[in-house]
């Protein structure tokens, strides 16, 4: 892999929010929410960023973007016009130059958009604040965006609460388009919606993909989701990258104990197969008062003494296989089975 | 568990008089300002004892209002307009109540609602009462139902908190909602649905505001838990992996009508209904990625404007001109044995 590909690099990157108590709201402790994350994205890519609520994932994804200040670390992205360039360090006049290139789509469809401004008001934000386009250009472009994403553009004059929530979020991804972006964040951007409307707009976003070539973030919680979309995906627990791989990699030969016990509580939907596996016991820590060593080992059924006391860092396991266990080349962890294919055929039409 | 229930009854006809309760042509409109919304437009399905029955479709599609309408919860604009809800608390018993002819304060329905049939719901921190300890909102039920002794109320609290895998349940008893993760949260509302030992359990989708190791954790629970009691459980839910794993028979809902019930079995592998067929097909699988995901056009229409016809008849691929958008398919058998039934121009 040749440098020039990297799109994103990702060192140490920290966000570590104050817990203010009393009447001086002193500083009397700190929420660890991402503590010290190392990943990259290629150009064209999709990285999955997985992880149960809590975990610092989106956190993440915002430093990225400086929508939270980072506490520490580095962002090298690498600007089409730039060149490589540390986010965290780029002041005003820099930021507004890389930010067309970093956009994001955001959870919920359904206040992640103003409802004081129509959607083409909406849309066309962007354009206008970079001063891509006015006037007569800039209502074409945006009706062009709302095509791209399956709005019919007579729609451009209503307000967001005409939309169901499907649409708002094509909405959404058409602001995240308009600037030609080389990165787009998405923030769990189907877990607000119903099964077939999440098929429709994981494959939009798929089709956009392969269409401009951008490379995507991609957070999420649900396992199946995130590998139908991602190239490669990074296990996020308690503020900590746990397990970074190929996504068959991950899924059918995961490293680390955590990605085994999350692979194995995912409902599988094939009624023949009803498994009970290992149940990963107790609850998330709080990242405000994590346990020592590796965070993971309170509930972790392979941990030893050493897992207790000291904490392993990510390292490469080979082909791009990074892992953070003391045994990670030790023990030998099941992935997924795969589902039988279940051939679904729709009843054929009838003469009537 | 009640003695009746314990008894033998071997002249019962399985199939029909061992259902807990059995829903009959139920409709139910909501009323507003903006028009009349048909929630249910005839929703008919059964509740064998001691089965898990699930409930499956996309948002608005009315399967929580049929939760809510068995337990008479339906206030504010809500009507029931006509149907039925048969409802036999030990086998055999007969004739069943009919769970509407109650008024909804009614004593009889009083006595029904926490005790005979109870609830859990979706949100575990919204459906708990803050100013009210763990132990003191179970104990309610309790003296509510079985017991007038305090005391012994609080020992049984701890008894069913301790069922539900509780750690240290005398702690947790004494411990607000607000000083429990969502999981723990989650299992104290299962402990006081299960206080008064239910004949049915109406489960609204339970771990959905739940992360997948504790929505496993959960699951497991209530499965053991059914096998145990032997309680009959109503699962709402939309996630087709979930309906895999729990429920032993499944009913499939759409815009307010049961369009397709069957066997879970025949559910995943010989569905007939179009529409569970698409919901099947635009599910990632896990391991198997394709390279597009097979979705449904369009969207759930509006709730205010009626389909003629099939209400699915706009998004089918395989709808006939001139007949699905204009008659509306009635229920049609597919196997007897297995109850498989289906509401499809195509399958009749």
């Amino acid at each position: 892999m040749t440098t020039d590909d990297m799109l994103l690099e990702v060192r140490g990157l920290k966000k570590h929010f104050p817990i203010r108590t009393g009447l001086m709201r002193r500083v009397t402790g700190m929420v660890k929410a991402v503590d010290g994350i190392n990943f990259h994205i290629h150009k064209g890519e999709t990285l999955g960023l997985v992880g149960e609520s809590g975990c610092g994932k989106s956190t993440a994804g915002r430093a990225i973007l400086r929508l939270h200040e980072p506490t520490a670390g580095e962002i090298i992205f690498n600007d089409p016009v730039l060149g490589k360039i540390d986010v965290t360090q780029a002041d005003r006049e820099t930021m507004m130059k890389i930010r067309p290139n970093m956009q994001i789509i955001f959870q919920d469809p359904f206040t992640s958009l103003n409802p004081r401004l129509t959607v083409g008001q909406i849309v066309g934000e962007p354009l206008e604040i970079q001063h891509r386009a006015s006037g007569s250009e800039l209502s074409d472009r945006v009706a062009e965006l709302l095509n791209e994403v399956g709005i019919r553009p007579e729609n451009m004059t209503r307000y967001p609460h005409a939309f169901s929530g499907g649409q708002r979020q094509r909405i959404g991804i058409a602001r995240a388009l308009a600037l030609n972006p080389s990165l787009i964040i998405c923030d769990e951007p189907v877990s607000a919606l119903d099964v077939s409307i999440q098929a429709q707009v994981l494959n939009l976003l798929d089709e956009l993909q392969a269409k401009y070539g951008m490379a995507y973030l991609f957070i999420g919680h649900d396992l199946s989701v995130i590998e139908h979309i991602s190239d490669r995906v990074a296990v996020m627990y308690v503020g900590y990258i746990v397990e970074m791989a190929k996504t068959d990699k991950l899924y059918f030969s995961p490293k680390h104990p955590y990605t085994e016990a999350l692979l194995n509580a995912i409902p599988k939907a094939d009624p023949r197969l009803r498994t009970r596996p290992e149940r990963l016991l107790g609850d998330v820590p709080s990242p405000a008062n994590p346990p020592s060593g590796c965070y993971f080992h309170p509930r972790c059924r392979y941990a030893k003494e050493i897992c207790s006391v000291e904490r392993p860092p990510l390292t490469d396991i080979g082909d791009e296989h990074y892992v953070a266990c003391h045994f990670a080349r030790e023990l030998s962890l099941t992935g997924v089975q795969a589902l039988s294919d279940i051939k679904l055929e729709m009843p054929a039409a009838k003469n009537v | 568990m009640t003695t009746e229930q314990m008894a033998p009854n071997s002249s019962i006809n399985l199939t029909s008089h061992d259902d807990v309760v059995r829903v009959e042509d139920l409709k139910v409109s909501f009323y507003t300002q903006l028009g009349v919304v048909r929630a249910l437009n005839g929703v008919s399905f059964n509740i064998p004892r001691g089965r898990v029955l699930g409930i499956v479709g996309e948002s608005g599609c009315g399967k929580s209002i049929t939760g809510l309408s068995i337990m008479q919860l339906v206030v504010g604009a809500g009507r029931t307009e006509a149907g039925r809800i048969m409802f036999r608390e030990y086998a055999g018993q007969e004739p069943p109540v009919n769970i509407l002819d109650y008024g909804k304060n009614s004593p009889e329905m009083r006595k029904i609602r926490g005790n005979n049939i109870s609830m859990i719901f979706q949100e575990p921190m919204s459906s708990l009462n803050p100013c009210y300890t763990i132990g003191n909102q179970i104990e309610e039920a309790i003296l509510l139902h079985q017991t007038n002794d305090k005391s012994e109320a609080s020992k049984r609290a701890i008894e069913v908190l301790n069922k539900v895998g509780m750690p240290n349940p005398a702690r947790i008893a004494a411990s607000y909602p607000h000083e429990l993760s969502g999981g723990m949260r989650q299992r104290a509302m299962i402990a006081m649905a299960l206080s008064c030992n239910p004949t049915l359990l109406i489960a609204d989708e339970p771990t959905t505001a739940l992360d997948v190791t504790t929505e496993a954790q959960i699951l497991d629970l209530m499965r053991g838990l059914q096998s145990e009691i032997g309680t009959s459980i109503m699962f709402i839910t939309h996630n087709m992996g979930v309906v895999a794993q729990m429920c032993d028979e499944v009913a499939v809902m759409y815009m307010g009508r049961v369009v397709e019930r069957a066997t879970v079995d025949d559910i995943f592998y010989e569905p007939r209904h179009p529409y569970t067929i698409s919901l099947l097909q635009s599910i990632p699988r896990l391991g198997r990625r394709s390279g597009k995901l097979a979705s449904i056009e369009g969207s759930v229409p509006d709730p205010y404007s009626t389909t003629p016809g099939c209400s699915f008849h706009p998004r089918c691929p395989v709808a006939i001109k001139g007949l699905c958008d204009t008659i509306e398919p009635q229920e049609t058998i597919v196997d007897a044995a297995k109850g498989h039934t289906v509401r499809c121009h195509l399958n009749s």
